[in-house]
């Protein structure tokens, strides 16, 4: 096990390395190989590791990174079913993400260092997955951070990909802050770092220490999965190119919150109330993203507001308990949204960059049929249309929450459910703007031509749209004759063993119950957004346009950041260094530094060069030196 | 013997002065140099007048130090002085102002 | 007042003179010559003072030694002299009409107060013998630290004096 799991993490460090340092020197398609074939090669490993492991946990050490008395950190692995469940989606996706970078980035220059961080992404995401202590986890946290920001930022000469890249990395690093004291409270309290440790000790602590545990470290993953209220980030993200875009929503980084959470979920369930904050910030984010998902027009923005909202979903699964549900989700969610990100890059590139879905014209379903199908199957199941992997994932959430005893959660149900039928309106809004919609400029579906996408990247795409339709049979709830597969298969993980006591008659209610909302839904967006053009704004401020405004603007959130924070923020640096640091730090030095000159611009005049005036300037000296020792001995004396 | 003691150091005081006034005043290297040999001498006499006023040895054992002393230093200041002469034919000591700020 | 006494304050007008004149002179070699002069005063004041070793290595070491080493360096380098103007007659021998008056005088006062050549200096603090023991004995680290003073002194001379015969050497 223990040589698996090291070459699963080191394949794609080793591509990296190897991209980075000997890049250069080889061939484009060189580069791409050693890519591909290092995270391909992590996806055979990680596959192996899942066959050979059972359903066992295995703690590994690898080797003793640092150690300052009593405080040890190794290189510490942790495999258990849960992360064999992350690895091989991370790794799966991360393959045809990297296959798909082949085609997509095949004008690109800088194809050396994407490839690079590219790779460094995956194994810093494997890293969050298989550690085994805290620290190691904090590592691979903070790379993913690091490389999120290259490669948002990856188009640096345009301001707002470099802008968006560092708000990426400063948003997120609010959240690594809060990991760190999480960090430094496991140490105090617990008195060890290890996962392994965390899960035996989480059952004998109090619900204070573990509710203080489990705060800092939800806000930690709340930074990393753009969740309320750090969700700003992750719109401007879409500045970066389109694989990476798929790789952070799908794979390696958004999903890396939720799965800190499902990690430590032993810790988090000690604190009810903690658990309620979970899941009403969850809520509040499904609907938040819902809403600003619906009336964008940047397609890339669309996929970036359902993302959040999706994540939301997750998070609420985790308040309510349902650890299974939150990664069967997550699980769904990667598949169909790195289908869907990978075919909006096909379809902008198919139109020369065009990213606003009312100028794509429509005439994309006649030039590009397999794209026509590859999208419906991710739209379909983002819209958690019936029988997909989204409708089965997403009704094991709504099934949990309403479970819950507290009243609370009843209304949480209530409004996830609303929520829910607002999911299939957004998705085939876009649908069928982009693919049936009127061009609003005459020169847009003219210049799309299938032949201009490269084979390999729609290829890329069947793997995904199977498991994006096929994925729900993997955990096929009870009154389907399922066996709740993955369910059955995390039941070793601590804190994931629930239970949903839910009469088949109940649960086979809320699924027809559900399917006919969507289906309804679904009908809804066809007629509403088939029918109209997209009218240019009148003016006219009703309250609708106010709305409109409002979830376009993702609720102004980061306009308020900006006046609140950022602008104060920006006074008060500008204050410090202009006053502060240049008016009085500055000048006093200069001056001090000035007055040195001017002293000894002085005392160099009595350097004459003269031997006489330096004998002279030494008997003083010395005639000084003796008249205080003797007026030393005579008050001795006396 | 009825000198007194303070007439020996005032005679050894008025030699340091002028030994010194002349270190101090004159512009040849030899002459200045002839003024640290008097302000040896001058420390010289004191210490003998002090071996001769307390009745003990080691003021004079000191005399024979500050004479190996200014052996020495006679011996590499007059080495220098021709090495200095040598470069720029002359013995004075205004010549010698490359430390000049 | 004895004779010693009066013997010590014409010695201390001697050096006193002699120094004076030294080091206002113009020519480096009178100078020195006065300081030989300063030198052998100083001695004569040591052996009154009680230290016979002393007044000997005074006249050997200084006056003979390091001042005939001056002479001989002040002859060796070519310096632009300022131009002498020779002196008149009686001024080129009243420095030595008054040494030959004083030394006569000095004698006169020996011979008139001690005859029989009996007397002797007060008190002798130091006899070579007893200044040899005390040295050896109690500062024989000094002397040696002295020593090595002095090798590196003839080291350092011996280098800095050395012909440009070889430019890159030089110092």
């Amino acid at each position: 096990m223990k040589p698996v799991l090291f070459l699963l993490l080191s394949f794609p460090l080793l591509g990296a390395l190897l991209v980075s340092l000997i890049g250069r020197h080889l061939s484009r398609r060189a580069v791409e190989t050693i890519a591909c074939t290092a995270v391909a090669a992590s996806f055979i490993l990680a596959l192996t590791a899942f066959l050979l492991s059972g359903q066992k946990a295995y703690s590994l050490t690898l080797a003793r990174w640092f150690a300052a008395g009593s405080f040890q950190v190794g290189l510490d692995l942790y495999y258990d079913p849960l992360a064999a469940v992350m690895a091989l989606m991370v790794t799966f996706v991360s393959s045809l993400v990297h296959l798909y970078s082949v085609g997509y980035m095949r004008y690109d220059n800088g194809y050396i260092r994407y490839f690079c961080f590219l790779n460094l992404f995956v194994f810093a995401m494997l890293v969050i997955v298989t550690a085994g202590n805290l620290v190691f986890l904090y590592l691979g946290w903070e790379t993913v951070g690091l490389c999120s920001y290259a490669l948002i930022g990856f188009w640096y000469e345009k301001p707002e990909a470099a802008n968006a890249g560092a708000k990426a990395f400063v948003v997120t690093r609010l959240g690594d802050v809060a990991f760190g004291i999480a960090i430094a409270i496991c140490w105090v309290t617990l008195g060890h770092l290890s996962v392994s440790g965390i899960h035996d000790s989480a059952a004998g602590i109090d619900a204070s220490r573990a509710g203080i545990i489990g705060c800092f470290l939800f806000l930690a993953a709340i930074g990393k999965s753009a969740q309320l209220p750090l969700s700003v980030w992750l719109p401007d993200a879409m500045a970066g190119p389109t694989p990476v875009s798929a790789l952070i929503h799908a794979a390696t980084m958004v999903t890396a919150g939720v799965y800190l959470l499902m990690r430590f979920f032993p810790v988090i369930q000690a604190s009810m109330p903690l658990m309620a904050v979970i899941a009403c910030v969850g809520i509040l984010t499904i609907c938040f993203g819902a809403l600003g998902a619906l009336i964008q027009k940047d397609i890339k923005r669309i996929l970036a507001y359902s993302t959040i909202s999706q994540v939301g979903y997750m998070f609420l699964a985790l308040g309510a308990g349902d650890v299974a549900g939150s990664l069967f989700h997550l699980i769904a969610h990667a598949f169909f949204k790195s289908l869907l990100f990978l075919g909006a890059g096909c379809i902008i590139q198919a139109l020369h960059e065009e990213q606003d879905i009312f100028r794509m014209g429509g005439g994309l379903r006649q030039k590009m049929p397999q794209l026509f199908w590859l999208f419906l199957a991710g739209t379909a199941a983002l819209g958690a249309f019936p029988l997909t992997a989204g409708f089965f994932s997403k009704d094991r959430i709504l099934l949990a929450v309403f479970l819950q005893p507290q009243a609370g959660y009843k209304l949480l149900w209530v409004i996830a459910s609303m929520a829910a039928m607002i999911t299939p309106l957004y998705a085939f809004r876009l649908f069928i703007i982009v693919f049936f919609g009127k061009s609003q400029s005459p020169s847009g579906p003219a210049k799309a031509s299938p032949t201009s996408v490269p084979d390999v990247m729609t290829r890329v795409l069947w793997p995904l749209a199977f498991f994006s339709v096929f994925l729900g049979f993997l955990n096929l709830p009870l009154n389907w004759a399922g066996k709740e597969w993955l369910a059955q298969y995390l039941a070793a993980v601590p804190g994931s063993a629930m239970e949903l006591h839910a009469s088949s008659k109940m649960e086979s209610a809320m699924q027809l119950g559900s399917a006919l909302l969507t289906i309804i839904m679904v009908i809804v967006a066809c007629i509403y957004y088939g029918t109209r053009v997209e009218s240019v704004e009148t003016g006219t401020e009703t309250l609708l346009s106010k709305m409109q405004a409002l979830f376009r603007n993702g609720f102004y959130l980061d306009r308020l950041y900006q006046t609140r924070i950022t602008a104060p923020y920006r006074a008060a640096a500008g204050l410090l260094w202009q006053k502060v640091d240049a008016g009085w730090l500055d000048a006093g030095l200069n001056q001090s530094a000035r007055s040195f000159l001017t002293l000894a611009e002085t005392l160099r005049l009595w350097t004459t060069g003269r031997v006489s005036r330096y004998v002279s300037m030494m008997v003083a000296g010395f005639a000084l030196i003796l008249c205080s020792l003797t007026l030393a001995w005579w008050y001795l004396l006396i | 013997m009825t000198i007194p003691f303070t007439h020996m150091l005032f005679l050894a005081i008025l030699l340091f002065v002028m030994g010194a006034a002349c270190a101090m005043t004159r512009k040849n290297l030899f002459l200045i140099l002839i003024g640290v040999e008097v302000m040896l001498n001058a420390a010289g006499i004191a210490f003998v007048a002090a071996a001769m006023r307390w009745l003990d040895m080691n003021g004079q054992i000191m005399v024979l130090f500050v004479m190996t002393a200014a052996a020495a230093e006679i011996a590499v200041a007059l080495a220098l002085i021709i090495c200095f002469q040598r470069q720029s034919g002359s013995t004075n000591a205004d010549r010698l102002s490359l430390l000049k700020g | 007042m004895t004779v010693f006494n009066i013997i010590f304050y014409i010695a201390a007008a001697i050096v006193v003179g002699a120094t004076g004149l030294a080091i206002t002179r113009k020519q480096v070699v009178h100078a020195v010559c006065y300081l030989v002069i300063s030198f052998m005063g100083t001695a004569v004041l040591f052996y009154i003072l009680g230290a016979p070793l002393l007044a000997a290595l005074e006249v050997i070491i200084y006056a003979g030694g390091i001042m005939v080493l001056f002479l001989f360096v002040v002859m060796m380098v070519k310096d632009t002299p300022p131009s002498i103007d020779k002196p008149s007659r009686v001024k080129r021998w009243l420095p030595a009409m008054i040494l030959a008056g004083t030394s006569a005088l000095i004698s006169g006062l020996l011979v008139f107060a001690d005859p029989g050549n009996r007397l002797r200096p007060p008190i002798v603090t130091g006899t070579p013998q007893e200044f040899g023991n005390i040295l050896f004995k109690d500062y024989w680290f000094p002397v040696e630290i002295a020593s090595l003073l002095l090798l590196a002194a003839l080291i350092g001379a011996h280098y800095l004096g050395r012909r440009a015969d070889h430019p890159e050497d030089t110092p």
